[in-house]
């Protein structure tokens, strides 16, 4: 060999080397979405001469893919089945895109060459279908008029590309918020031609929720550290519409000043004809126990009505929904009142009863959640329902609760007063396992008060609460003492444990309250 | 009226563990690989229902696998693995894929249902030093439980629509994305340092 010919040899590989790797980095440098835009750079039927996979090791490829690949060389190309090649090395390594890359070199022959890269983890789909382009996404249920603009460039922007199922999902996300009153699923249905997709979202409307709602349950076994155990247990059977309480209580201390054991039921229909008109009937029997420090304090005030020893109560009520999210209710209750031996004769405190009340919870763009519930309620106990006491209760309450991811705070506050002699179940007390939490509501007003002022604040992080509690229960003839309370509680479930300090005093007990509170407890069918 | 009061407290009981330990034509055998312990589940299937709906839409199903091995049936669990898998159905190939969820992924594709579902069991193996036989003969049992994960659809429940499930639910902190674990559990195994029977 002379040593001109070695020179030229030696130049020709250089420049063979040197295209070789440059058509390498620009193939390198190409986008992973290309693969299917490819343009044949090689006429079929041209031999190929050599195969490559860069950026992966084939080995990690199954034998049989390994072989199909090797065995490329020397046969006549065909796009279709370097295609198809190239889906097997995308189905086997689903993180990895493949694009196959053709170059006719200086004889004439095909050297083929399939570029595997790494799928960004930011954009890692699991769902083997992510290799497929998405030819079109459709939303079917929903008239066209309800999309919006932005909902249909949404549906759009998918299209063409390969399926990103973690937007997909999201797209579905937005597509519900956007179409408020429907529910909306996805599905994935295979497209015109092999390796394409079509996205479906599936709009159903949504069953609208009924503008009455039912009484709240408020089922529950609670322990408290100053007033024992006491349990409350209402379970809902019915439908939709028409449901049926039973309901029972023992040794219930938590609502009112008297302890009270016993049963009842009611009976509620929320559409009566129409969405808007409702009704509910209860009857109850309660048997009382009463604490010393309310006997005691019963002794020293003359003006209170007499005890009782059981408490009979019939309360049918009409509702009506004037929008959905405020409703009026109107009736009457019929209480009698057995009182303690040796006193004669049995008490009514036969009252008419009116309410307000507005709930309304809402979602605002992101995943926070709001709710709104307020309510206003009057019982006058009047001589026109034969009732042995006269008196007028008015008591209002609120409550703002916002929740965004594991945060949670809610705002709460009650306001009331009453004029006349009202009985002692109608009589105001806070300082139990809901209100003032860290104050004995037997210390502050063992017989209850005529006046109610309360106020609240609570924050939770998952299960951990932190609350501030401030209130006062007094009478009109005695002095009004803002007490106040602060604690942490732990809330897993059903399960609650919260821990209660008097702030605005000398001594620093705590109050413990723990229990089951299980909102609602029921069969529906 | 006691008779009537047991009766009925046995019915309860069955009610109440039914969703939870189902016992049917399934074969859970264990298996030692060098010094892994292997499960094999013949027949045991969890691709089915409304997660089977979704892959075959398309979309793609997490679902958490957890195996635990106990000396006796309700006896503490001496040792767990739980592994979290990522399935979908490849609508053109009419195949499926699976992705391990984890840093180091591992993918496999192309695969039957029984054989996607038998690579998924396949993944969970307890080491046999873990399980504290100290060379000698060694008695446990085995539960398997899956459940998925994040449904994307979960139906909305109505406010009054409680029922037993959700006050398990509630109790046990799941999350409402997620379906109530299921499984099934065998036993009793003889681990012996060279091999492994079955006493059953």
């Amino acid at each position: 060999m002379s040593a001109q010919n070695f020179v030229m040899g030696s130049l020709l590989a250089v420049t063979a080397a040197m295209r070789t790797l440059g058509l390498l980095i620009t193939m390198l440098a190409v986008s992973p979405q290309a693969t299917t835009d490819q343009k044949l750079t090689v006429p079929e039927g041209t031999v190929i001469t050599s195969v490559q996979v860069t950026g992966f090791d084939i080995e990690r490829l199954s034998p049989g893919l390994r072989a199909g690949i090797r065995n490329l060389s020397g046969t006549p190309l065909e796009q279709q089945r370097l295609d198809e090649l190239a889906r097997r090395i995308e189905a086997e390594r689903p993180h990895h895109v493949a694009a196959v890359r053709t170059l006719m070199d200086v004889e004439g022959e095909a050297r083929v060459f399939f570029v595997v890269g790494l799928q960004d983890q930011p954009d890692r789909d699991d769902n083997v279908n992510a290799r497929y382009i998405v030819e079109r996404a459709d939303i079917s249920g929903v008239p066209d008029g309800e999309l919006t603009p932005a909902l249909r460039d949404d549906l759009a922007a998918v299209v063409g590309k390969r399926l990103n199922s973690p937007e997909a999902a999201r797209l579905r996300g937005r597509i519900e918020r956007d179409l408020s009153g429907y529910d909306v699923s996805r599905r994935i249905r295979r497209g015109s031609e092999s390796g394409r997709i079509r996205l479906v979202y599936e709009a159903r409307k949504r069953e609208q929720p009924p503008w009455l709602r039912f009484e709240s349950l408020r089922s529950g076994v609670i322990f408290h550290s100053e007033q024992g155990w006491g349990s409350y247990l209402d379970l809902a059977l019915g439908s939709r519409n028409v449901r049926v309480t039973p309901i029972v209580a023992i040794d219930n201390s938590d609502d009112f000043v008297e302890e009270y054991s016993g049963f009842g039921l009611r009976v509620e229909a929320r559409k009566l004809g129409t969405r808007r008109l409702g009704a509910s009937f209860e009857w109850s029997r309660f048997d009382q126990d009463w604490e010393r420090a309310t006997l005691d304090a019963l002794a020293l005030d003359p003006d209170i009505p007499v005890l009782y020893e059981t408490r009979s109560t019939v309360t049918p009520l009409v509702k009506f929904a004037v929008t959905r999210d405020l409703s009026v209710a109107a009736g009457v209750s019929i209480a009698e009142l057995e009182p303690l031996s040796p006193a004669p004769g049995s008490q009514t405190a036969n009252a008419f009863l009116a309410s307000i009340e507005y709930d309304r919870p809402w979602n605002a763009v992101s995943d926070a959640t709001h709710r709104v519930e307020a309510g206003f309620g009057i019982r006058a106990g009047s001589p026109e329902l034969e009732s042995d006491l006269s008196y007028r209760r008015y008591f209002g309450q609120g409550t703002y609760r916002f929740a965004f991811g594991r945060h949670q705070v809610q705002a709460a506050g009650m306001a009331g007063g009453i004029t006349g002699d009202p009985p002692l179940f109608e009589r105001f007390t806070v300082g139990d396992s809901r209100t003032l939490r860290g104050w004995n509501k037997y210390d502050l007003a063992p017989a209850g008060g005529t006046r109610l002022i309360y106020s609240s604040v609570e924050y939770r992080y998952r299960g951990l609460a932190l609350f501030l509690d401030a209130g006062s229960v007094w009478d009109t003839e005695t002095e009004r003492r803002v007490r106040v309370s602060t604690g942490f509680g732990f809330h897993a479930g059903p399960a609650f444990l919260t821990v209660g300090f008097p702030l605005n005093t000398d001594s620093v007990t705590a109050i413990v309250a723990l229990g089951l509170r299980v909102p609602g407890v029921g069969v529906q069918w | 009226m006691v008779g009537a009061s047991g009766g009925a407290a046995v019915v309860l009981l069955v009610l109440l563990a039914w969703p939870g330990v189902q016992s049917r034509a399934q074969t859970l055998t264990v298996d030692t690989i060098g010094s892994t312990l292997k499960i094999r589940a013949q027949g045991f299937s969890f691709l089915k229902g409304d997660p089977l709906v979704r892959l075959k839409d398309g979309q793609l199903v997490r679902v958490e696998l957890t195996a635990m091995v106990l000396r006796a049936p309700g006896q503490p669990v001496v040792a767990t693995t739980r592994r979290i898998f990522a399935l979908s159905y490849d609508l053109w190939e009419e195949r499926f894929a699976v992705t391990t969820i984890e840093k180091r992924s591992q993918s496999i594709t192309h695969l039957s249902q029984p054989a996607a579902e038998a690579w998924c069991i396949d993944q969970l193996g307890f080491p046999l030093n873990a399980l504290g036989s100290r060379g000698g003969e060694l008695t446990i049992w085995i539960r398997l439980e899956y459940r998925f994960l994040n449904v994307e659809n979960p139906s909305e429940s109505e406010e009054s629509g409680f029922t037993l499930q959700t006050l398990i639910d509630m109790l046990s902190r799941r999350r409402t994305t997620d379906s109530a674990p299921q499984a099934i559990e065998a036993g009793p195994f003889r681990l012996r340092p060279d091999r492994v029977s079955s006493s059953r």
